[in-house]
C-alpha cells in the first residue's frame, strides 16, 4: 500500500508539473468565467447601444396602404416597440419612388400593403435580400394582429370588447405520472455531458501515462523496483485525485461565477436548486470515483499493450467505443428520465457514473436503485482491474508488434506467468 | 550462500526460450551473461530479478527463494528508459522511495554517485536535455541508488565514449569490492573478458559453455601469434607455413595450430636476422570461444 502511494503521489507531482495540463485547466476556467459572464457582456453591449437608439436612429420603415384597408389603424405599429420608426402613406406611392428613397437612405424598407378579394398582399421592399427568406415574423404577426383589430373596429366593437377577443394566456404544465422530475431535463443533460469529459478525460490520461512509461522504456526499472499490480492503482489512484480536484476546481469557480455573474434568478430558472444538496455532492463524487476507476482501469489495459506511440488511437478505440455508447444510453434517455430505459442506463455500469447523479439530482431515483447501481459499478471494477492488471503484468515488457485480442486472452489465461 | 540458479525453465506457449540453466554465486564478482540476441538472456535476468516465474526450476538468494519482497536487487536494462520530461533528482528519488529508501539515505546516495560518474550537475535537469551517454549515466545511478546486494547489468557499456566507459568500469569495481554480487550481461567480448571470472554462453536457451573463464581458456590451445617486426616478415611467415589473420606495417596476426607452430615461427625470424620488436603466442579470446560455440 505504501508504494501505491509512492507511485500515487509521483504521479500527481509529475501530472502537476505538466504545462499542458495546467494551461488546459486554465482555459477550461477562463471559458467558464466568459461563458457566465455572456449576459453581462450582452447587456453591457444593449446598454451602450439602447444609449444611442433614440427614435431618431430608428430604422425608418414605410408602409403604404393606398386603399386605407387598415382604416388607420396602422399607425398603432409605432406604439408596439419594434424598433423601427414607421412612416404611413395612405396614397399610392409607385415603386421606382420607393426604389428612390431606398437608394437616397431616406428610408430602410417599405411594406406595399393591397388586397385583392380576400387575399391582402405585403410587398416587403429593401435593398439587398440576400441575407432574407421571409419576412420578419414582427412584421407578420404586428399587421396580422392590426387587420383584425381594424375589421372588428369597423363592427363598433370597443377597445374593452377587443382585450375580451385576445385574452392574455398563461400555460401550464401537469403530468399524470407519479414521478415529478425537477430541474429543467436539457440543463441536466448538458450537465451529464460535462460529467462525462471529466471522467472520460481523466481516465484517458492512465493510458497515455502507461504508454509513455512503455514506450520510453522506463518500464523495465519501474517493474523491478515495484509490482505491475501497484503501478496501475498507484497510477490510477495519482491520476484520479488529480481529476477530482481539477473537477473541484471548476466546479468551484463555475459556482461563484454562477452566484456572482448570472442575472437574479437565471439559475432557478433552469435548475432546481433545492436539489443541490450535500448528498447529492457525496453521490457525484463517487460516481466520478467509480466511472474513473472503470475507464481508467480499461484504459490502463489498452495502454499497456501498446509498442509504439502512433498506436494509442488504435487501442484505445474499443474503450472509447464503449464509453462512447454507454454516455449516449444515459444522455438520450434522460430525455425521458422516467422511462425504464433511462432506469437501466442508471444501473448498466458503462453509463451509471454519467446518469445516477442526474436522476438523483431530479429526485427520481430511488434508494434501491442506488444501492443496486453502486454494486453493479462496485463489481464491474473489481473484475476489470482483475483482468487489466494481469494482461498489464503480462503486456507491459511486451516491446513487439501491437497485442491482440487473442494474445490477450492467452495473457490473462497464462495469469502466472509474471509476477502481477 | 549467493545466488543459486538451478536447473530454471522457461517457455513461452510451445517455444523452450530457457532450457536447464544452472549456475551459482558464491562470493561477490562478476559473472558474465553471453548469448546470441534471442539465446534467453533477458528471460533468465527477468527471472532472477522476480519479474517473470519460472517454469520449473529453483532460483534462490542467500537460501531463499527469490521473490520481490525478499530481495534487494539493481538492474539496469539493456533498454535505456528514463522519464524524459522529470527532474533527475526527482526521478531517481522516486525510485529509491519505491525501493523503500529513506530520504536522508538516498539524496546521500545519489550524491555520491552523482559525483563519481560526474552528473551532479545535471540533477535539476530534465533527461531529455542530456546526451545519451549521460542519460545511461542517470539510469545507472537508479539501479544503484538503494545499495542492492544482487545487480544485472545489461549491456552497461554500450553508447559510452571512452572516458564514460572507465568511470563506470572504475564504479563496478567499486561496488563488486563493496560486497556486490553482479551480473553482467554483454556482446562487447573484450568488457566481460576484462570483468567476469565466470562466464555462462546461452545459445537457444541451452548452456552451451560455463566455467571460471581462465580455466576454460587453458583448456584451448594457443591459437595466434602477435608479432611485430622492424623488417617486413611476409616471405618468413609464408615460409613457416602458417596464415596471415591480419596485418598492417608489419604488426602482424598469425593463425596457429598449436605453440610449438608458434616456437619454430620465433626461431625462423632469428635465423633470418629479424628484429622482432614484439612476439606473443596467444590463447583464444572470449569472442573466438564465443564464435567458436554459437557461431552457425
Amino acid at each position: 500500500m505504501k508504494d501505491v502511494w509512492v507511485v500515487a503521489s509521483y504521479t500527481i507531482k509529475d501530472m502537476l508539473s505538466k504545462k499542458s495540463f495546467l494551461i488546459s485547466t486554465l482555459i477550461i476556467l477562463i471559458m467558464i468565467v466568459v461563458g457566465f459572464n455572456i449576459p453581462n457582456i450582452i447587456k453591457a453591449f444593449e446598454s451602450s447601444d439602447t444609449e444611442e437608439a433614440t427614435e431618431e436612429n430608428f430604422s425608418k420603415v414605410l408602409v403604404v396602404d393606398s386603399e386605407n384597408i387598415y382604416n388607420g389603424m396602422l399607425e398603432k405599429l409605432n406604439d408596439m416597440q419594434l424598433g423601427y420608426k414607421f412612416e404611413i402613406a395612405n396614397s399610392e406611392i409607385q415603386y421606382e419612388e420607393i426604389k428612390n428613397k431606398i437608394e437616397a437612405g431616406e428610408i430602410e424598407e417599405a411594406l406595399v400593403i393591397t388586397k385583392q378579394n380576400n387575399t391582402v398582399k405585403v410587398e416587403y421592399i429593401l435593398e439587398d435580400i440576400t441575407m432574407m427568406n421571409s419576412i420578419p415574423e414582427e412584421y407578420t404577426i404586428a399587421l396580422s394582429n392590426l387587420y383584425t383589430d381594424a375589421q372588428l373596429s369597423k363592427l363598433g366593437y370597443t377597445e374593452a370588447q377587443l382585450q375580451d377577443f385576445k385574452p392574455m394566456f398563461e400555460y401550464e404544465l401537469k403530468q399524470t405520472g407519479e414521478q415529478e422530475v425537477k430541474g429543467n431535463v436539457f440543463v441536466i443533460m448538458l450537465l451529464s455531458l460535462v460529467l462525462f469529459y471529466a471522467i472520460y478525460f481523466c481516465a484517458y490520461q492512465v493510458s497515455t501515462s502507461i504508454t509513455t512509461e512503455k514506450t520510453s522504456k522506463i518500464i523495465e526499472t519501474l517493474v523491478t523496483s515495484t509490482k505491475p499490480r501497484t503501478i496501475v492503482l498507484g497510477k490510477t489512484l495519482g491520476i484520479g485525485i488529480v481529476g477530482l480536484v481539477q473537477v473541484a476546481v471548476i466546479i468551484t469557480v463555475a459556482a461563484t461565477c454562477a452566484y456572482f455573474c448570472l442575472p437574479e434568478g437565471a439559475l432557478e430558472s433552469v435548475l432546481d436548486l433545492s436539489q443541490i444538496t450535500p448528498t447529492l455532492a457525496i453521490f457525484t463524487v463517487i460516481y466520478f470515483i467509480l466511472g474513473y476507476a472503470t475507464y481508467a482501469l480499461l484504459y490502463a489495459l489498452t495502454g499497456s499493450t501498446v509498442g509504439k506511440p502512433e498506436d494509442v488511437q488504435t487501442a484505445n478505440g474499443p474503450v472509447a467505443i464503449v464509453a462512447v455508447i454507454g454516455f449516449y444510453l444515459s444522455y438520450f434517455t434522460m430525455m425521458n428520465p422516467t422511462s425504464n430505459l433511462n432506469v437501466f442506463a442508471s444501473i448498466f455500469p458503462f453509463s451509471s457514473p454519467f446518469c445516477m447523479p442526474f436522476r438523483i439530482m431530479m429526485g427520481i431515483a430511488t434508494t434501491s436503485q442506488i444501492a443496486i447501481s453502486i454494486a453493479v459499478l462496485v463489481a464491474t471494477i473489481l473484475v476489470i482491474a482483475n483482468v487489466s492488471i494481469k494482461i498489464y503484468s503480462n503486456a507491459i515488457l511486451n516491446y513487439g508488434s501491437k497485442i491482440s485480442f487473442k494474445d490477450m486472452i492467452n495473457m490473462y489465461k497464462n495469469k502466472d506467468d509474471r509476477n502481477s | 550462500m549467493g545466488l543459486v540458479v538451478k536447473n530454471v525453465n522457461k517457455s513461452f506457449g510451445t517455444k523452450k526460450v530457457v532450457d536447464n540453466i544452472s549456475f551459482e554465486m558464491k562470493s561477490p564478482s562478476i559473472y558474465g551473461l553471453l548469448g546470441t540476441n534471442g539465446a534467453g538472456k533477458t528471460t533468465t535476468i527477468r527471472m532472477i530479478l522476480g519479474i517473470i516465474k519460472m517454469g520449473s526450476g529453483e532460483i534462490t538468494w542467500n537460501g531463499k527463494h527469490v521473490e520481490r519482497k525478499h530481495v534487494n536487487f539493481g538492474y539496469l536494462p539493456e533498454e535505456r528508459g528514463v522519464y524524459p520530461k522529470t527532474k533527475i533528482y526527482e526521478q531517481i528519488m522516486y525510485f529509491a522511495r519505491l525501493k523503500g529508501m529513506d530520504k536522508k539515505k538516498a539524496e546521500e546516495n545519489l550524491l555520491y554517485w552523482a559525483k563519481k560518474l560526474e552528473v551532479e550537475e545535471y540533477l535539476q535537469v530534465t533527461p531529455e536535455k542530456l546526451s545519451k551517454g549521460n542519460q545511461q549515466k542517470i539510469q545507472f545511478i537508479t539501479a544503484i541508488i538503494h545499495e542492492p546486494e544482487l545487480l544485472v547489468l545489461d549491456e552497461p557499456f554500450s553508447g559510452l565514449d571512452p572516458v564514460n566507459t572507465e568511470l563506470l568500469k572504475n564504479v563496478i569495481l567499486e561496488l563488486v569490492r563493496k560486497g556486490t554480487y553482479i551480473i553482467m550481461s554483454s556482446h562487447q567480448m573484450h568488457s566481460i573478458e576484462e570483468f567476469a571470472s565466470d562466464i555462462l554462453i546461452l545459445d537457444k536457451g541451452k548452456t552451451v559453455l560455463q566455467g571460471n573463464l581462465k580455466e576454460i581458456k587453458e583448456t584451448y590451445p594457443a591459437n595466434k601469434i602477435m608479432l611485430s617486426t622492424v623488417e617486413n616478415a611476409d616471405s618468413i611467415i609464408a615460409d613457416a607455413n602458417l596464415k596471415i589473420y591480419s596485418s598492417k606495417d608489419n604488426d602482424y596476426i598469425i593463425n596457429i595450430k598449436n605453440e610449438d607452430e608458434g616456437y619454430k615461427l620465433f626461431n625462423l625470424l632469428a635465423q633470418n636476422n629479424i628484429r622482432v620488436e614484439k612476439f606473443e603466442i596467444m590463447k583464444p579470446s572470449l569472442h573466438d570461444i564465443f564464435i567458436e560455440k554459437v557461431g552457425e
